[in-house]
Formats: C-alpha cells, sequence, structure tokens
C-alpha cells in the first residue's frame, strides 16, 4: 500500500517541484547515512509527503544544498536540509513499514515467492531494528497495525470501515505524537483521512486480483454499485482529511501539500475509480 | 493576545477593503456550517472567535463601524439522548457508544440511529455513518436535523476530483509577492525567448 499520496505535478510550480525533489533527495540520502544503500532503494512517495508535512509543520527546513547523486554520478541533486528530526522520523518510517509490509506479503504469498521473500529478510529487518531503537514508538504503532489488520480480515463481518481502521489509526496516531491540545486533534483527524484514503485505494486497486485469488477485500460485499461505493468513501475520506487541513495555518511548503491533498490524491482517486466505470460499460 | 493583522495574515497598512476580504475569506474557511458534526467543530469555532476578534479590534481602531458574525451552532435542547449528545459533543465516544448499544430490541427509534451514526462519523467510519443516517431518514423523513447529517455526508462523497476545484478556490486565490514576482519572472523568459 505504498506510493499513493503523490503530487501532481503538472499543476506545481517549479520552484515548488524542486523543493519536493530535494526533500525526496534529502530523504533518500539521509536513509543512506542511517541504515543502509540497500533500504534507499524502497523510498516510498508517502515518507516524501510525511517528511514535506513535518518539516512544514515544525518550519524545520534549514536550506537546500547540491551534492552528487549516488545512483547516478552524473546528476547533480538538490538536497534538503533539516533542523529537527523530521528527515530522520520520515526515514525511519520509511524502513519500518517496508519491513512489516514484507511480513504481511510472506504471510500472504506462495509457496515459491515466500522463499524468496525469506531470503531478503535480512535486508529488511537489520534497518528495521536501527530504527527501533531511535524510534520504538513508531515500531510500537507499526506492529499494532498489521495485527489489527491480520485480525480484523479474519474476522467474517468485517465491515469496510472496520478493515480500515488500522491503517487510518496508525497514521492518526503518528501524526498526532506531533501536536498537543487541539493541534494534536486536528493532525489526528488530517492522519485518519489520508489513512483510511491509502487503504481504500490500494483495495480498489487490488480489486481484481483479490477476487481471482480469494483474497480478503473490504469491498467485495458492494459487487452492484462499486464505483459508486469506492468514489464515496475516498471522497468522503478525503473531505475528513481536507477539512482538518483547512484548520492549519502553515507557510512552508504550503503548495505543495495543498497540492497533493487538492490535486494530488483525487488524481488517484480518479485514475482508480476510472478503471471500474470501465467495467461497468463493458459488462453493459 | 495576537497581533490582529497576523491573524486575518494582513499589513497593518492594508485598506479597509482588503482586510475585509481577508476577513471574508477566513470566515469562509472557518465557517461553523463546513464544521457542523465534524469532532474538530470547537476548534474551528475558537479559530472564527479568534477572526471575529481581530477583525473588531482593527476596526474599532481604525474607528469605522463593526461588523459582527453570528455564528449558528446545532444544539438540541429537549431530547431523550440528552446525555448522549453531550457525551458525543465533547467526543466522549467510547462512552456515548456504550450507552447506545446498552439499549437493545430490533425496534430502535430514529433518533438512536441518527447518534449512533454521529458517533461513526466521527471516528471516521464514513461507510457505516451514511448508512445509519439513511436509516434515520428513513424512519422519520421530515426530520430537519437527520437530513442535514446526511446531506453533510453527500456533499463530503461528492467531493471528487472535480468538485475539489471549487472547494479550494478560496484558498488557493490569494495573489502574495510571491506570485506577482514568479509572474514577473515568467514573462521576462517568454520576451527573452521571442528575441
Amino acid at each position: 500500500m505504498f506510493g499513493y499520496i503523490k503530487i501532481y505535478k503538472n499543476e506545481l510550480l517549479v520552484r515548488e517541484y524542486e523543493a519536493y525533489k530535494s526533500v525526496y533527495c534529502g530523504l533518500c540520502k539521509k536513509i543512506g547515512k542511517d541504515y543502509s544503500f540497500i533500504s534507499r532503494m524502497l523510498l516510498s512517495y508517502d515518507c516524501t509527503f510525511y517528511a514535506v508535512f513535518l518539516m512544514s509543520l515544525k518550519r524545520s527546513c534549514s536550506g537546500f544544498y547540491t551534492g552528487r547523486c549516488r545512483f547516478n554520478p552524473f546528476k547533480k541533486c538538490s538536497y534538503c536540509e533539516c533542523g529537527g528530526d523530521a528527515l530522520s522520523k520520515a526515514a525511519a518510517v520509511n524502513v519500518i513499514l517496508a519491513y512489516y509490509k514484507l511480513l504481511d506479503d510472506i504471510s500472504d504469498s506462495g509457496f515459491f515467492k515466500r522463499i524468496v521473500l525469506k531470503i531478503i529478510k535480512p535486508f529488511f529487518s537489520r534497518p528495521r531494528k536501527k530504527a527501533c531503537k531511535k524510534f520504538p514508538e513508531i515500531d510500537r504503532l507499526a506492529k499494532e497495525m498489521l495485527n489489527a489488520q491480520q485480525k480484523t480480515e479474519k474476522n467474517p463481518d468485517c465491515t469496510l470501515d472496520m478493515a480500515a481502521h488500522p491503517t487510518a489509526e496508525f497514521l492518526a496516531s503518528l501524526l498526532e505524537s506531533e501536536g498537543c491540545g487541539n493541534d494534536g486533534r486536528i493532525y489526528r483527524r488530517i492522519g485518519y483521512g489520508l489513512g483510511r484514503f491509502i487503504y481504500l485505494a490500494d483495495a480498489a486497486d487490488d480489486y481484481e486480483k483479490d477476487i481471482k485469488s480469494g483474497s480478503f477485500n473490504p469491498f467485495k460485499p458492494y459487487g452492484d454499485n462499486l464505483a459508486e461505493i469506492i468514489n464515496n468513501n475516498l471522497s468522503s475520506s478525503l473531505a475528513m482529511a481536507y477539512d482538518a487541513y483547512n484548520l492549519l495555518n502553515l507557510v512552508d511548503f504550503k503548495g505543495i501539500i495543498d497540492n497533493v491533498i487538492l490535486k494530488g490524491l483525487p488524481t488517484v482517486q480518479s485514475e482508480i475509480s476510472e478503471k471500474f466505470e470501465v467495467k461497468n460499460e463493458k459488462s453493459v | 493576545m495576537k497581533n490582529p493583522y497576523e491573524v486575518l495574515g494582513v499589513s497593518p497598512s492594508a485598506s479597509e477593503d482588503e482586510i475585509k476580504a481577508a476577513y471574508r475569506e477566513l470566515a469562509k474557511k472557518y465557517h461553523p456550517d463546513k464544521y457542523t458534526d465534524s469532532p474538530l467543530a470547537d476548534v474551528a469555532e475558537e479559530k472564527m472567535k479568534e477572526v471575529n476578534e481581530a477583525y473588531d479590534e482593527i476596526m474599532n481602531s481604525k474607528k469605522s463601524g463593526s461588523q459582527g458574525y453570528s455564528s449558528s451552532s446545532y444544539t438540541n435542547t429537549s431530547s431523550e439522548y440528552y446525555n448522549v449528545r453531550m457525551l458525543i459533543q465533547q467526543n466522549r465516544l467510547d462512552e456515548a457508544e456504550r450507552i447506545l448499544d446498552s439499549e437493545t430490541g430490533p425496534d430502535h427509534k430514529a433518533e438512536w440511529y441518527f447518534l449512533r451514526g454521529m458517533c461513526y462519523f466521527r471516528r471516521g467510519w464514513m461507510q457505516q455513518a451514511v448508512q445509519y443516517f439513511q436509516r434515520a431518514c428513513q424512519m422519520e423523513p421530515n426530520n430537519a436535523e437527520y437530513r442535514q447529517a446526511l446531506e453533510n455526508m453527500s456533499r463530503r462523497q461528492s467531493y471528487g476530483f472535480g468538485g475539489y476545484n471549487t472547494a479550494g478556490a478560496g484558498t488557493q486565490s490569494d495573489c502574495g509577492v510571491c506570485d506577482i514576482c514568479a509572474t514577473a519572472m515568467c514573462l521576462n523568459c517568454l520576451c527573452n525567448c521571442c528575441r
């Protein structure tokens, strides 16, 4: 369930796009420094957004510098610097989530794939252990999410809301810890909405695959008007995050965050729902 | 207290029209109607109050007529579920749900469905919330409160790719100094191209 929180590049200003890219590169470098070269390859857009959001909340972005990219030494990149712990936190979230995603995949996949995944597991578990030492709270939340997820999916009368709850709750708690009082509550609501959106978008994206293989999918009971249910739920999750987000007065990276919430996520939604609308027309 | 000019996001030398425009923009942003039923309603209300106070203070200091703003909040005075409503309003959802769920029997009242839906809504469980609101509306189609809740839900559900643009138009229209600079730079680039 990675890579849904994206920017909509066409609508970003060039300077905003460059700032976004330098956060991406800065985070990549940070992962390489804190963990391993291999972990760098697992960098996701979601964690980039998380880093952007944290830096905006704390106003901790302290500037940019240029350097060489490890993957392409001929290319010069701009890297973002962070005065607080936003980058190291985002790096930790990235490796921790990658590890738990792998665990989830291992329990879901067949015999041969399982063996392959088990062979590469040490590359995931070592960085995760390191990250766990730094941010034990994040690891605890992620573990809780995975356990709750596996439990709810086994529950025979699991509703759509119940299925989305663990992921949403994870992001809600993760963001809530960044502020106290009303701010914490606002962050929580944003996190819950976004988390719910990610989970449901992923579930809708995998719908065909899940139906074929007979695995769990929260949209299964809504076979008749699937497109409508998917759209309604994705939209209301976004609306929830957006309404809460409107109560914040962010300054740094505001253009990027606005772009993600108002353009990037709706684009993801329309790409996913298009699939279902086309299918409906065919069947008619 | 915060600097009223900072609250409204205008410079102290701003004209009255600019202040009014900024105020209107913020009033739209934090309007209580947008946050009815939301667990963050109190935060929005606080922000609205802050904006109102800032606006009044600036306008008073400018010695011109002040404009009031009445915020509408939703309260229902006589209700069987008064305590549940209070709990929901204070975001004590576990307690509210416990009271509601302790009521057994298949024949619940419309208000029960409404309040149960409200608990789900506040938790962010939108699909369930819609179903409960719909049930409440089916049972009492003439109840304005239930209908309002359902309408709010369907408004949120239609925040789609197209709908967002209009929703976000207000927040995007602020034209700052940076925008002017950026525009000038773009224009400059274009002119250079033609040469």
